[in-house]
């Protein structure tokens, strides 16, 4: 109960934090601090598939779809952008739908292999289409949400993010989420309790896959400008390493490897070039060293240090 | 009549596993199915619980056609199972294994998982203080907090019974729920059938120890290469010389 109430004030202290942060921030932080949001919707989302027991290597599809959904919807036909928005989630929650249906019969790494050669496929999709999605080069002048300070945007994905969370977490903490976790443990227990567990697995990959197109749909209305190589192979895969390295076992593990991982490379302004080391580096050593992944770095450190003084404490006896 | 198997077929390859069986079980009984290695027993418990398509034949349980119905539907109409090779949700510990289990008795709709309605409470509530019950029943309280794979084998196996009564079946499928146990662990599950079978739940279990099955069975069905050989009571089954020559080869069947 203690536990709890530390970490409620400790997620209120960060929301205030956050909320200030336009006040002490210039615009290029702010523009790193939306990308961020978007990003955690992403690896949020996949983590609602992932606890399912499928590990998804094409997740960036969902984004891709939701953006060129609600982009060429508000562009095109100039339909407003609070309705093509969630029309870009939505139509991501079904195609996650219609892709599940099949592949649910799929499991393990045949399942990730599959989600992978699907996440290659959709972004080719923009050759059919041309006049439409404006082939590889990418969809220029996207309609955008506000104007040009970032103060608005800014506030608007951290809201957009936070409701997500919400969501997320309500979902995950429920009836729900444990018959999600219990499909992923043991099908077979799962199925002889009453669960479909082939229809939960569709039914993660449909809220996974919605959520992922409403961070996509955000992100072209915030960028004004969307391209495949966005949504490709290597963003499904990133999303995956943020996820492993934060800690796939907790809530906040995608959340925290998110904000790390993607703000590496920016960190190392000159040296941008040795970015993906310095991310390989990270994801090693969660492998390696941190299961937990970076959330569960603090506990891992009191185990080091126990088992050094435990050494320590050996040695002087003898 | 609870359950019903007519002329139930199935292949393995070119390989009958379980070749014409028919098979009844009466509302209430304990029944054994015994059989060398390898006869197809737990084939057949495949095939009823739906984890199996027949090759041909059928299965009436309950008055409802199951032949090909999907396994978690099975579950809906009263048909349970515990598994030879427990498959426990490992990362869970012993009381959300079962909680998790109440599936069917649980409100597991989005919107009630998302806004926590008073429909959705009262239910989970009604879950947990069975749950508890449960746990109860097969004397597993001391160890409510440890995960699942952390559980002695024995345990694991009588928790998988705890969960298998979250169904409330009314056929419950035992394959060997004393395989691979001590003298302890053993009494422990045994007492626990028991008390399954005074509940109320009619009982299909396989196992290897002919002992218990003979001392626990109301009815006895004997299969051997994927054939039903015999069917009956312990004591006409005992006596019965084909089943004496599936078990111990021509010669004994003086």
């Amino acid at each position: 109960m203690k536990r709890n109430r530390v970490s409620g004030f400790g997620i209120v202290g960060v929301i205030v934090l956050l909320s200030l942060a336009p006040l002490f921030l210039e615009s290029y932080y702010l523009h790193l601090a939306i990308l961020v949001f978007i990003y955690v919707m992403m690896t949020s989302s996949l983590r609602t598939i992932y606890i399912s027991g499928q590990m998804s290597l094409g997740h960036a599809a969902s984004m891709a779809i939701g953006a060129y959904t609600s982009a060429m919807l508000a562009k095109h036909l100039g339909w407003p952008m609070w309705f093509t928005m969630p029309l870009g989630g939505l139509a991501a929650m079904i195609v996650g739908v219609l892709v599940g249906l099949p592949f649910s019969r799929l499991r393990a790494i045949y399942f990730s292999m599959a989600s992978l050669f699907f996440g290659m496929m959709v972004t080719t999709l923009v050759a059919l289409a041309p006049e439409w999605t404006g082939h590889y080069a990418g969809l220029p002048a996207i309609p955008r949400l506000f104007g040009f300070s970032k103060v608005p945007y800014y506030y608007f994905f951290l809201a957009l993010v936070l409701l997500t969370l919400l969501i997320l977490y309500r979902l995950e903490h429920s009836r729900l989420g444990m018959t999600v976790k219990s499909v992923a443990q043991s099908y077979l227990a799962a199925s002889s309790r009453g669960i479909n567990e082939r229809g939960i697995r569709i039914l993660s990959l449909g809220i996974g896959g919605f959520f992922a197109g409403i961070a996509g749909a955000g992100y072209a209305h915030y960028a004004g400008f969307i391209a495949p190589e966005s949504f490709g192979v290597m963003p499904s895969i990133f999303l995956l390493v943020y996820l492993l390295a934060g800690g796939k076992g907790s809530f906040a593990g995608p959340i925290v490897g998110t904000a790390v991982l993607y703000l590496i490379p920016y960190a190392m302004a000159g040296f941008e070039g040795y970015a993906p080391f310095f991310q390989a580096a990270a994801l090693f050593a969660v492998l390696y060293l941190i299961p937990d992944g970076i959330v569960g770095l603090p506990r891992q450190i009191m185990s080091w240090v126990r088992r050094l003084r435990d050494r320590k404490k050996a040695e002087y006896a003898a | 009549m609870l359950l019903r198997t007519i002329g139930l077929t199935r292949y393995f390859g070119g390989l009958a596993a379980v070749s014409n069986v028919d098979m009844s079980i009466d509302e209430g009984q304990i029944v054994g199915l015994i059989g060398p290695n390898g006869a197809g027993k737990t084939t057949l418990i495949n095939l009823i619980s739906g984890f199996l398509r027949p090759s041909s034949g059928s299965i009436i349980f309950d008055g409802h056609d199951v032949t090909r119905m999907k396994p978690h539907l099975h579950a809906r109409i009263g048909i349970g199972r515990c598994f030879q090779a427990i498959p426990l949700f490992a990362e869970f510990t012993t009381f959300e294994n079962i909680v998790a289990s109440f599936y069917l008795s649980a409100d597991t709709s989005l919107w009630g998982s998302l806004f926590n309605t008073r429909r959705y409470r009262r239910k989970e509530k009604d879950i947990l203080k069975q749950a508890e019950e449960n746990l109860e029943f097969v004397g597993l309280r001391e160890v409510k907090d440890e995960l699942g794979k952390n559980l002695p084998h024995g345990h694991q196996k009588v928790l998988d019974l705890a969960a298998a009564l979250a169904v409330k079946p009314k056929l419950l499928l035992l394959d060997e729920p004393i395989g691979g146990m001590d003298q302890d662990e053993a009494d422990l599950a045994l007492k626990a059938i028991k008390r399954v079978h005074a509940g109320g739940a009619t009982i299909l279990l396989v196992e290897h120890n002919v002992s218990v099955v003979m001392g626990l069975c109301d009815r006895i069905v004997v299969i051997n290469y994927g054939r039903k050989i015999a069917e009956g009571t312990p004591e006409e089954v005992r006596g019965n010389a084909e089943v004496i020559r599936a078990y111990f080869g021509g010669d004994y069947a003086a």
